[in-house]
């Protein structure tokens, strides 16, 4: 059930992966950071999460672009389980309606 | 690393915090299912088996680089590929370990360190932007370990349980992006970034990460995007900070 050469690339992934979870708070810890740094530190969220869903902005199709617009729409006004049952709502209806 | 472990990484008492993280992780709970099966049905039609599969999920926990990494399957697996695109994917766990540093200072490291393992998109943006609330409202600490471990591991067991199920069910299920699931990710994390603004001027990172990572994403195949479009936002902090 287990292949071997499965079983390392698993262990190997599993290990860079945590190196990466550990390694910006081993480095940066106890640090006291210029105000450039500062900046960087603060902008760093929102540039990682947009980065993760920006090729939902570029999409082709424009059933999931009305539904991105809407659901940035809500998400300006309305807490988290609003705008996501808005967000899911839209993108499975204008998909069925258009898509 | 178990569970055990991490329940108490997480701390004893204050049940409430815990359940505060659990709840507020189920939104997001609800976009990651149908992409956990998904992932699990995929595997198998590579050749994966189950328990391979449960054992990848729940090692590495970080579903970008598990779905990269199923992409490029082969039997035998190019162990070096995969391993340099799970780190390519995974690297912005690097600017997310630093920006959750400084709220990390009073904890041990005995906790810290099984705490980290746990650290997804999504439970570091929960934890993240409780911690940022809390420090405006003036409650401390900032960072509450039991909110976050209660996101974390209610994110871990969704994950490994619904790949797996994926897995066993394999290939009898649709294209889960008929429903609208997958848009449950745009709408978490623009709601939190709503809760890290602050003012037109200091977005302006965000729009230069967004520009390119959708440029990137659109012009070269693979994951490249999320670290390109992440580092092209911290340039554009670097160098727009110089002029404030």
């Amino acid at each position: 059930m287990i292949d071997m050469t499965t079983l390392l690339t698993i262990v190997l992934m599993a290990g860079v992966t945590y190196l990466t979870r550990v390694g910006g708070y081993v480095v940066l810890r106890n640090r006291v950071l210029s105000t450039r740094a500062t900046a960087v530190m603060e902008a760093a969220p929102g540039c990682v999460l947009i980065s993760i869903i920006a090729p939902a902005f570029v999409s082709r199709n424009p059933a999931d672009l009305a539904a991105l617009a809407i659901t940035l729409a809500a998400a300006t006004r309305l807490s988290m389980l609003p705008t996501v049952l808005i967000g899911v709502a839209s993108a499975g209806l204008l998909r069925h309606l258009i898509g | 690393m178990s569970i055990s472990q991490a329940v108490e990484a997480a701390g004893n008492g204050s049940e409430s915090e815990f359940r505060r993280g659990v709840m507020s992780c189920a939104p997001v709970l609800l976009g990651t299912i149908p992409y956990a099966l998904v992932l699990g049905a995929q595997a198998t039609q590579k050749g994966l088996s189950t328990v391979e599969l449960s054992l990848m999920t729940g090692l590495n926990f970080a579903g970008g680089s598990e779905f990269a990494a199923i992409q490029l399957w082969t039997s035998p697996p190019h162990i070096l590929l995969i391993v340099a695109i799970t780190f390519l994917v995974n690297s912005r766990h690097l600017l997310m370990g630093a920006a959750l540093a400084p709220f990390l200072r009073e904890l041990p490291r005995r906790k810290v360190f099984p705490a980290l393992f746990f650290m997804c998109d999504e439970s570091w943006a929960l934890g993240l932007a409780d911690a940022k609330q809390r420090a405006a409202a003036g409650i401390g600490p900032a960072f509450s370990p039991r909110y976050y471990m209660g996101a974390a591991l209610a994110m871990y067991l969704t994950w490994v349980a619904f790949t797996t199920l994926g897995a066993l069910l394999g290939p009898m299920l649709g294209d889960v992006g008929t429903y609208g699931f997958d848009m449950a990710f745009p709408a978490v994390f623009l709601v939190l970034m709503r809760g890290m603004w602050k003012g037109f001027a200091a977005a302006r990172p965000w729009l230069v990460s967004l520009a390119v990572a959708a440029l990137v994403y659109l012009f070269v195949p693979g994951a490249w995007y999320v670290a390109a479009g992440a580092v092209s936002g911290l340039v554009a902090a670097w160098l727009l900070a110089g002029d404030a």
